[in-house]
């Protein structure tokens, strides 16, 4: 029964990236991919550092995340979507197949670029094992932020609530425009209870922050080994609330 | 058992309220036509019994399952718009399909050469379906809706973004479903598709079901009919003047009103023994039609419980008598027949 599952969801995300590969929609990627490669690993002068590489790779996978999981989200928000959810494959399974996907894109993109650097610019002193150390919290990142993407899909959350979470997410990366002097000014009042709701809001997405650190220095020692288990489980979290919710929604497909 | 029983339903999209307390039976095995004008609900309907939307009030079971989500394999689905996913062939995509539905290996590709063979896309099924006209994909549509051997069917207006080659195309086709045991519930605006297919046509108006009726009921002779002809010479005008007052010949159209069986199959033997070559006979208004507008232009229709209060003598013949199941078609033209003959009366 399990495997069944587990079966129709994996045909499915085949299903989706065949058609993304033929509707030439994955040209976006395989540009971006050579446009970052030239751009940032090609072989300059200096030997690039692990730290470099893992830093760079890490923020241009995270950006290729919100186009390619939004793209392939859209793939999903339309009619055509109605003949596979009337199938045995169900709505855990289509939402699923749909994240497995966009994961599978970025993942490859990911791959490229290693492969490239490793082909052409090595970098230095970076081992395999090193390699793999950097990449688990990169990838894990990329998981996270899709599962984010999932849930805030339109045919996931309703506007209101996908608002309300974005507010959220903003009042948690709040620091930086509403901190210091700025927060010195407002009323003693207003100052704590907004500290205390960034503090609230940012502690969930403490593991994403610390999986890219954890990406560049690729130091496990002490608390650090847990990281990737606290980006794990919040991906499965929000992966949880996503199918939860789209199991209850109705299902009005309007997309092109 | 019933395959769908649908009782007291209501949906509302936000402050529109499309289905207002509507109650459906359809029994296992019967070709059950839902006819309505656009945005009456069935979509809607249809939706509900897959399980996409919810009901806001009421409930319904599909297949024996209060959850359609659990019996969703068993059903076929046809959707009311031509929308596929173009990028792959016609093969191709089948094959995904099945496999979403647990089919797979030898049996799924037998089960889709059989499909393709159905439809008639065998010469096409490695084409891409980017390149499929309207009428293939909808075929297509109902390869895929077969593929599974499901239990229940459900078309959402099948013939709908059709030119009219297509839609006698994919009518043929589904003339072919019945008598194949399965359920079926064919949504749809056009009355011909309902008259043609359907072993029951049930009017979704106002967001319930206005009226139900056989489809026996509905292939009874129009009330009135036009026969066009060759050339009608003055002797056989005559004759057919003779039949009965009912029959007016003028030049080469003979019109016969009212209507019967009876006087409509004298008038076309006395036609054919005089060597007159026929033309075309059409009803002027079909039972359907006449039901259906009577129904949307919001004329009484009075259910068949109301025909006859308590007590009441019944004087209709026996073949015309409210039984159960009786629909409230034959309780209309019987009302007709009757009005008919008060207006022939001296």
């Amino acid at each position: 029964m399990l495997m069944s599952s587990i079966l129709r969801t994996l045909r499915f995300t085949l299903f989706t990236l065949l058609e993304y590969v033929r509707s030439g929609r994955v040209l976006v990627e395989l540009a971006a991919t050579v446009a970052v490669f030239y751009l940032f690993f090609r072989r300059l002068g200096t030997p690039m550092t692990a730290e470099y590489f893992f830093s760079t790779a890490g923020l241009f996978t995270l950006a290729l995340t919100f186009y390619s999981a939004s793209t392939i989200l859209g793939l999903g928000d339309r009619p055509q979507g109605y003949l596979v959810l009337a199938r045995r494959l169900g709505r855990v399974g289509y939402l699923i197949g749909l994240y497995l996907a966009a994961l599978a894109v970025v993942s490859a993109a990911y791959g490229a670029v290693s492969l490239g650097v490793a082909l052409y610019n090595p970098v230095q002193g970076l081992s395999l094992l090193g390699w793999v150390a950097g990449t688990i919290p990169l990838l894990l990142n990329v998981a996270l932020l899709s599962a984010l993407l999932l849930l805030l899909a339109p045919m996931v959350l309703t506007t209101g609530w996908r608002l309300a979470i974005l507010a959220f997410v903003a009042l948690a990366f709040s620091g930086s425009l509403i901190g210091g002097p700025t927060l010195a000014s407002l009323p003693p009042a207003v100052a704590t209870a907004l500290d205390v709701l960034r503090t609230l809001f940012s502690t969930p997405l403490l593991p994403a922050f610390t999986g890219f650190a954890l990406s560049v220095s690729r130091d496990y020692q002490g608390l650090n080994s847990v990281i990737p288990l606290a980006q794990l489980f919040l991906t499965l979290g929000l992966l949880a609330l996503a199918v939860y919710t789209f199991s209850r929604r109705e299902l009005i497909f309007t997309g092109a | 058992m019933d395959a769908i029983v649908v009782n007291n339903l209501y949906k509302s999209y936000h402050t529109a309220e499309v289905l207002r307390g509507l109650t459906l039976r359809v029994p296992e095995g019967e070709v059950y036509g839902l006819i309505g004008p656009n945005g009456a609900g069935k979509s809607t309907l249809v939706h509900l019994l897959l399980g996409f939307l919810r009901p806001d009030r009421g409930s319904l079971r599909v297949l024996g399952a209060s959850d359609p989500s659990r019996v969703v394999g068993q059903i076929g689905y046809l959707p009311e718009r031509l929308r596929y996913h173009l990028r792959y062939t016609g093969r191709e995509y089948l094959r995904y399909l099945g496999q979403f539905s647990d089919l797979g290996g030898p049996e799924l590709d037998a089960r889709i050469d059989d499909e393709l063979r159905a439809v008639g896309l065998t010469q096409a099924a490695d084409q891409m379906l980017s390149t499929y006209s309207r009428g293939m994909l909808q075929r297509l549509g109902v390869a895929q809706a077969l593929l599974h051997n499901p239990r229940l069917l459900l078309l959402d207006e099948p013939t709908t973004a059709l030119d009219p080659a297509g839609q006698r195309e994919m009518i043929d086709l589904l003339r072919t479903l019945r008598g194949s045991g399965r359920t079926v519930l064919i949504a749809t605006h056009y009355l011909d598709e309902a008259e043609q297919l359907c072993d029951r046509v049930g009017v979704l108006f106002g967001g319930r079901l206005a009226v139900e009726v056989e489809a026996a009921a509905l292939r009874a002779p129009g009330r009135a009919v036009t026969i066009r002809v060759a050339g009608l010479p003055t002797d056989l005008v005559e004759r057919l003047r003779l039949l009965s007052p009912a029959v007016r010949c003028d030049g080469a159209e003979i019109t016969i009103e009212p209507n019967t069986a009876e006087l409509q199959a004298s008038v076309v033997r006395a036609l054919l023994d005089a060597n007159i070559a026929i033309i075309s006979l059409e009803p002027h208004v079909r039972p359907l039609e006449e039901l259906y507008l009577q129904v949307v232009s919001g004329q009484p229709v009075m259910p068949p419980a109301q025909e006859a209060a308590p007590g009441a003598q019944d004087n209709r013949p026996a073949a015309r008598r409210s039984r159960p199941g009786d629909t409230l078609l034959r309780e209309l033209l019987w009302r007709e027949d009757t009005r008919d003959q008060r207006d022939d009366a001296p």
